[in-house]
């Protein structure tokens, strides 16, 4: 989008017409409300970026089907230069129209006519160029079909629109579309306004509407319009002296007959816009962060870097894009509602006036008065700026232009980045409200995505802090590492071809977080349609499980206009989090998966697990539609995107813990509860508070040691290359365990059978001397505190008998031979030993020994309430190569 | 590529693109359906993949294949466009029909064109109280209202001995004749005895509900004079208020009344419940169980001041608001205030003269003005589409039975009334039910269960937050109704108000509301405990928020 420069935005407010009531849909389902078609339909008109079109910004549903859309806006346009009631010369009517045409054009080629075109749509900017407003309003609405007022307006209504009538059913029960109006009835709204101008009056002023309709009509008859025209407004003088073009214009605009009627390219290559053309280039739309060619390639810089920074000052937020001050707007105090209300734009009547008196069975209402404020009001409404400014006038001019710098801490701090840093101790919401704040953070991570894939390194770094949610679509497909030209590879998958899964796809999409305005517009599913093909067919391995539906959701409610986009952040995600999860037969991947889960929790949260194992309520009954779907079948989107926010920087083994967190948010109502009441309780979970999720799952992951989460059944290793180099590596909750060389000390694969016979994680022995940091000093001393912060404490337990233990142990392990460990009861027998052990509960235990106990031995610690208890794959064997075991002093 | 005429129906033409490939030249041919729906850019990669087309031509194919639709698209147009005005030319008159219908469009949708509107005595009286109720007048509006209602409800207990004390002298005259009957008396004197005593009665009676119109019509034109001054007052800074109204105390107890009205409160059971409905995104609602009579709602407290009051405060600042309270009333098929309930009503709704809204018979009979109207409209649409349609005799039939009640209502239609002067209801809807209510196998299909869902509906579109219904769809107790007859039947109406209370997001978005579900003062305590724990069982009941944070 462009920058604001010193264009104003403007809201204007509509209804879409009611439904009819009481009437499905041919699925059976409830009909979509008109305003959400709308709003669905609105989205593209975002895309719709152009130097001669006032830029749409946002719409936005109120109360009882209104609308409210934002747009750029101007105050001046060709009304007010009509007012003026002077004829305009020749050569600004001939700039003018070229204007207009340039815009036309541009609208045209998109499939657009603009049918609302009239002197007050045509705005002039402070350079006195043209910029057509509300040229979208006839697409949201269908070609008018949406809403009960007419579009455009009865002076410049081409004939061929008045003929072809209002097509609008008077009562819903014929549903007959209305025929849409071609780019040509613009040409001739043009010629009318463009008359005007010469003119310097407006025309039919004196007529009441149906008497211009029928006089409009009737100039067919004529042979001359323009003179008829001219006589029947006394200014005949005035077209007689017009220049030679201007004359030619208004005569091929004025064409009575469509066919014969140019179009706008038409007029635009016209010879009477032989001067005009060369003094406008054309437009090419500026690339974005994915496009195949050069973003830089017409980047030029002045001889003298200087002048660049020469005005000192200029309005710092005025460069910001339309969008991003729009956005600082709301947050600071904006409120579209509020600003129409003062206006008097919406004027709405107490409801207890305008109940209806009687209701039929159906639901037909009757005796309602008809309200009169739910009447079209065109009027813009500019919204003021000076709140935002006011607010942001503190915020140095640095803070627009960030240095990019990798290494932070050279920069010099001002006093508001000390306040920012501050800031960022908030809890989430609070900072997403903060104006300042999401200033900082947006410009920061703009200039970072644009130096994308160079600056990869800083943006995961800053989005560890947060996601502003602005570019949050932008910022997870650079999370996801998401490169190359994307919407090639997209387009170049077949998306229409049936395919027997369509059926499926169909059932599910008006399933899928319907709640969302944008998500369950028909624009919404047609888009998720596209999507979802496009993974099915690029994937022939895969195949499409419900709730892949709910996994595009995300992608697709920020990627809304830019489905390539969503489409390669779905393709990047469900390998990196779910690889092999789509598998035709996926059993043995899932039931890998939940069963580290329910090793996980046992890790985590014994008592639970116990109660849970105790009542058999198991993984398989409630997790699987949490991990299929990384949690978007379970929670609302503006939950899911806190939760991905973290979950897209950890590593596949982060959903875990998230399962881990849920689960101990409910703790209390699970341990209380038995089986039944358990089912009720998933099958409609209850609210979790995600801020609280997320911190849970962040602390859990951290007491996990890394190998406890390996799977066999795991994305193997593919671009070592790529998570060696570079810093990434260095942060530990990115990387995945299978990213890591291989070496003899890692993990090995078990059979599931046997990783379902085990109560705890296995942990590789790599992990337990990493985590024992047995290669150096002592392990209990943790002088380095900074950079293992994160890294638990633990305890190794050797269960074999004291004989072998007194041969080699590794150092600080305790022995607790397996034999004698427990009584009877399945108490631990007291001793010096187990002292130290219930001692070190709370932190990681270890059981080290003979493969075929130490299970046993680790089930045991569980069901006593021992947390984090973990096994040594492999058994004390894999330790022996290492030269790590030490025998005990002799003067002990 | 004959164009089809009329319509710009879909029709199929061939896109025809011809390129080289070293020495070879080729010709691609695709049909094409007009108007074409895809997006070219999917329509190109399924060429360039089916085709298995060489890359160098993609980007001229691309362009080709813009070019040929929009090309072809602006000819459609085009033909469009050109057929229609030659209609307009053809056909005599048709250009005056088509001004008018885009004239009427114009005038009634668009704010530019509309005919002026007259301003009505309603809308700014109801600005200017909603103003003065949210100011520090609101007291002084209070106390006056309140005054009022004291004068009104002294006239109504006059009114109640005088009548007590007619029918005590008439019972007395009664019973000396009845003495009499067979010696001097016949019958047929005794008859004319009984006339003339519920003659005067009528007498007596029509000479108080006068006598109070009479009153109640002074009130609401002193008070709607009275809160237009004081508007005006409060606009000019100078003035302050003069004249405090100070609350009179009203001059009659009713120590029995109260009493009982004590007893009965403490008869009233409650449970409140909060729920979360929704999938994923939830929308958290108030439901609440109780054990009252349906009019409780409506009635003033007359022995509790203070409480009164703030009742008072609470219903008239959210009279013009954006909150409203509504109750759900079950009638029979007739409209208007003769009996059971609806009598009932009526009476309460005269215990308080309203000062907004005109009084409860007047509704009434707007009311039954719009019933005749719109059976009017229905069947004349129905003649309509039977017109259209192939005649069939049953559905005529049909129609004809409906034909003989026109002003009456049938199951599952309901008015709606508005008030001020209630204690905590601003609309009450008069739901029409049958005897189907009383039977055991009510399913949801019913018409009345199908009236509250366009209740809620309403509800929806216009605001009103709280809503009371009884949840038995019964007002009192009989024979038939067993406690499985009322489990049943509660369940019932729990599960469709989910429903419905689940389908009201999707029509407004998610507000949040508070639903009342009254079961009548006869039903046994014991009852009305399995009723509220069936309730946490059909809506989930959120957990409780625990503020001790664990660990």
């Amino acid at each position: 989008m462009f920058p604001l420069k010193d264009a104003e935005m403007g809201a204007f407010t509509f209804f879409a017409s009611a439904l009819p009531h009481d009437v499905c849909g041919s699925n059976g389902l409830p009909l979509t409300p008109n305003s959400i078609k709308i709003l669905g339909r609105f989205q593209f008109l975002k895309t719709m970026t152009h130097p001669r079109l006032c830029q749409y910004i946002d719409i936005s549903r109120g109360k009882h089907e209104r609308l409210v859309v934002v747009a750029e806006h101007y105050e001046k346009n060709l009304e007010t230069l009509l007012r003026e009631q002077k004829p305009i010369s020749g050569l600004k009517i001939l700039q003018i129209a070229y204007e207009v045409l340039q815009g036309l054009e541009y609208m045209n080629k998109h499939g657009m006519a603009h049918r609302a075109l009239a002197p007050h749509n045509i705005c002039m900017d402070r350079e006195g160029h043209v910029k057509l407003a509300k040229f979208g309003l006839y697409h949201m609405t269908a070609h008018g079909l949406d809403v009960d007022f007419p579009i455009g307006y009865p002076s410049y209504l081409a004939p061929e629109v008045i003929a072809q009538g209002i097509g609008k059913p008077s009562d819903h029960t014929q549903s007959e579309k209305p025929v849409p109006s071609g780019p040509k009835s613009d040409v001739w709204s043009l010629g009318i306004i463009l008359f005007e101008l010469c003119v310097g009056r407006k025309l039919f002023q004196s007529l009441d509407i149906s008497e211009r309709l029928k006089l409009i009509l009737t100039l067919g008859y004529v042979d001359d319009i323009m003179t008829v025209l001219a006589e029947e407004h006394g200014c005949l003088d005035i077209i007689k002296d017009l220049p030679e073009n201007a004359l030619t214009l208004l005569m091929k605009c004025l064409t009575f007959q469509p066919s014969k009627r140019p179009t706008a390219a038409e007029l635009l290559c016209a010879s009477l816009f032989s001067e005009m053309s060369p003094l406008y280039s054309p437009f090419c739309k500026p690339r974005s962060l994915f496009s195949p060619s050069l973003r830089c390639a017409d980047l030029t810089l002045p001889e003298d870097i200087n002048l660049l920074c020469k005005d000192e000052d200029t309005d710092y937020l005025a460069e910001r894009s339309v969008e991003e001050v729009y956005y600082l707007w709301c947050l600071a105090g904006g409120d579209l509602e509020k600003e129409l209300i003062n206006k008097e734009i919406i004027r709405s009547k107490p409801p207890v006036c305008t109940l209806p008196n009687f209701l039929f069975e159906d639901g037909e209402s009757f005796g309602q008065r008809r309200d009169r404020s739910s009447l079209f009001d065109d009027t813009t409404v500019t919204l003021s700026l000076c709140q935002l400014r006011n607010r942001l006038k503190d915020v140095p001019g640095e803070a627009f232009y960030p240095l990019l710098e990798d290494d932070q801490s050279n920069l010099p701090h001002s006093g508001s980045a000390n306040e920012l840093s501050a800031a960022a101790t908030l809890p989430l919401i609070i900072r997403e409200r903060d104006t300042e704040y999401q200033l900082n953070r947006i410009i920061l991570f703009d200039r970072l995505l644009k130096a994308y894939p160079y600056k990869k390194n800083q943006i995961w770094k800053e989005a560890r802090v947060d996601v502003p949610p602005l570019v949050r679509g932008m910022a997870w497909a650079a999370l996801l590492g998401v490169e190359g030209a994307i919407q090639d590879r997209y387009d170049a998958i077949d998306k229409d071809t049936p395919i027997p899964t369509d059926r499926q796809i169909e059932v599910d999409i008006p399933r899928c977080h319907q709640y969302d305005e944008l998500l369950s517009s028909p624009e919404g599913h047609a888009k998720f349609r596209c999507v979802l093909k496009a993974w099915v067919v690029s994937h022939p391995d895969l195949v499409y499980w419900q709730g892949l539906d709910s996994l595009c959701a995300p992608f697709l409610y920020l990627n809304f206009n830019n489905e390539a986009l969503a489409y390669a952040c779905m393709s990047a995600f469900i390998p990196k989090y779910l690889y092999n999860f789509f598998l035709k037969d996926n059993s043995h991947v899932i039931q890998e998966y939940l069963t580290v889960f329910s090793q996980m929790i046992a890790f985590h949260d014994p008592e639970l697990s116990n109660h849970l194992n105790e009542i058999g309520f198991i993984p398989d009954l409630y997790a699987i539609p949490w991990f299929l779907t990384m949690f978007t079948h379970v929670f609302p989107l503006h939950k899911i995107f806190h939760l991905w926010d973290t979950l897209l920087l950890g590593n596949s083994s982060f959903p875990f813990c998230i399962g881990v967190a849920i689960l101990q948010q409910l703790r209390d109502r699970l341990l209380a509860n038995g089986f039944n009441e358990c089912i009720l309780l998933f099958s409609d979970l209850p609210e979790i508070d995600i801020e609280r999720c997320v911190h849970e799952s962040i602390n859990l992951f951290c007491w996990t040691p890394k190998s406890a989460t390996y799977r066999q059944h795991a994305q193997l290793s593919k671009h070592t290359t790529e998570s060696n180099g570079g810093s990434r590596a260095a942060s530990h909750i990115s990387s995945d365990y299978q990213d890591l060389p291989k070496t003899d000390l890692a993990r090995e694969p078990i059979r599931l059978i046997d990783l379902k016979s085990e109560v705890s994680p296995r942990i590789s022995a790599e992990d337990l001397i990493d985590l024992c940091e047995l290669t150096g000093s002592g392990h209990y001393k943790t002088p380095t505190k900074k950079t293992k912060s994160s890294k638990p404490k633990l305890l190794v337990v050797d269960i074999r008998n004291s004989e072998d233990f007194n041969r080699g142990h590794i150092p600080g392990s305790i022995n607790i031979p397996f034999a004698s460990a427990f009584t009877a009861e399945g108490d631990l027998v007291q001793g010096t030993a187990t002292a130290t052990l219930q001692s070190f509960k709370g932190r990681v235990i270890v059981i080290v020994g003979h493969m075929h106990h130490i299970a046993e031995f680790a089930a045991h610690l569980v069901k006593v309430g021992y947390p984090r208890v973990c096994i040594l794959d492999g058994g004390i064997n894999k330790m022996k190569p290492t030269g790590l075991l030490t025998v005990l002093s002799p003067q002990i | 590529m004959k164009p089809a005429k009329g319509k710009l129906c879909s029709m199929e033409r061939k896109f025809v693109y011809e390129f080289q490939a070293g020495s070879r030249c080729l010709e691609l041919t695709v049909p094409l359906l007009f108007p074409v729906r895809e997006n070219p850019d999917h329509l190109h990669g399924r060429l360039v993949l089916l085709h298995n087309l060489p890359c160098f031509i993609e980007e001229d194919l691309k362009r080709a294949l813009k070019q040929f639709i929009q090309e072809e698209t602006i000819k459609d147009y085009d033909m469009e466009a050109d057929s229609a005005l030659e209609a307009v030319k053809c056909t005599e008159g048709s250009s005056e029909k088509l001004a008018q219908a885009w004239t009427e469009a114009y005038t009634k949708t668009t704010l530019e064109y509309a005919r002026p509107e007259e301003s009505s005595w309603d809308e700014d009286f109801a600005d200017v109280y909603h103003d003065l109720i949210h100011s520090p007048a609101s007291e002084t509006l209070l106390n006056l209202e309140h005054n009022y209602f004291v004068s009104i409800s002294e006239l109504i207990s006059e009114r109640d001995v005088e009548l007590k004390k007619l029918r005590e002298r008439q019972a007395a005259e009664m019973n000396k004749v009845m003495q009499e009957l067979g010696k001097t008396l016949t019958d047929q004197d005794i008859n004319l005895v009984a006339a003339q005593h519920f003659e005067s009665q009528q007498v007596l009676e029509n000479k108080w509900a006068n006598e109070l119109k009479q009153v109640t019509t002074i009130q609401k034109q002193e008070y709607q004079e009275w809160v237009i001054k004081l508007h005006q007052d409060l606009k000019n800074p100078n003035i302050t208020l003069s004249d405090e109204i100070i609350v009179q105390p009203s001059q009659l107890r009713e120590p029995v009344d109260a009493r009982g009205r004590i007893y009965e409160e403490q008869q009233q059971l409650e449970e409140s419940f909060t729920i979360h409905l929704g999938a994923q995104l939830k929308t958290m609602h108030n439901l609440r169980l109780l054990r009252a009579d349906m009019l409780d709602f409506c009635k003033h407290q007359r022995n509790r001041h203070s409480g009164m009051k703030l009742h008072r405060l609470q219903t008239a600042l959210s009279l013009y608001s954006s909150s409203l309270c509504g109750l759900v009333l079950l009638v029979d098929n007739r409209i208007n205030s003769y009996s059971g309930i609806k009598r009932d009503f009526a009476t309460v709704c005269q215990e308080c003269a309203d000062f907004h809204f005109p009084q409860l018979q007047e509704q009434l009979e707007v009311v039954q003005q719009v019933v005749l109207y719109a059976r009017a409209q229905s069947s004349r649409k129905w003649k309509l589409q039977q017109e259209s349609v192939s005649r069939n005799e049953e559905e005529e039939e049909k129609s004809k039975n409906s034909d003989l009640n026109q002003s009456n209502m049938l199951p599952g239609e309901f008015y709606i009334t508005r008030h001020s002067n209630l204690s905590e209801i601003h609309v009450v809807f008069h739901l029409c039910v049958d005897d189907n209510v009383r039977s055991g196998n009510m399913t949801a299909r019913d018409p009345a269960i199908m009236g509250l869902r366009n209740i809620l509906k309403v509800c929806c579109t216009h605001d009103i937050t709280t809503i009371t219904l009884p949840l038995l769809l019964v007002h009192a107790m009989s024979e038939e109704m067993t406690i499985p007859w009322c489990l049943k039947r509660a369940e019932l109406v729990f599960k469709c108000v989910k429903g419905f209370m689940m389908e009201m997001a999707s029509w407004d978005g998610g507000v949040s509301r508070t639903v009342q579900f009254l079961v009548p003062q006869c039903i046994s305590e014991e009852m009305f405990y399995q009723l509220s724990n069936m309730l946490p069982q059909i809506f989930r009941v959120s957990s409780t928020l625990t503020l001790t944070s664990k660990r």
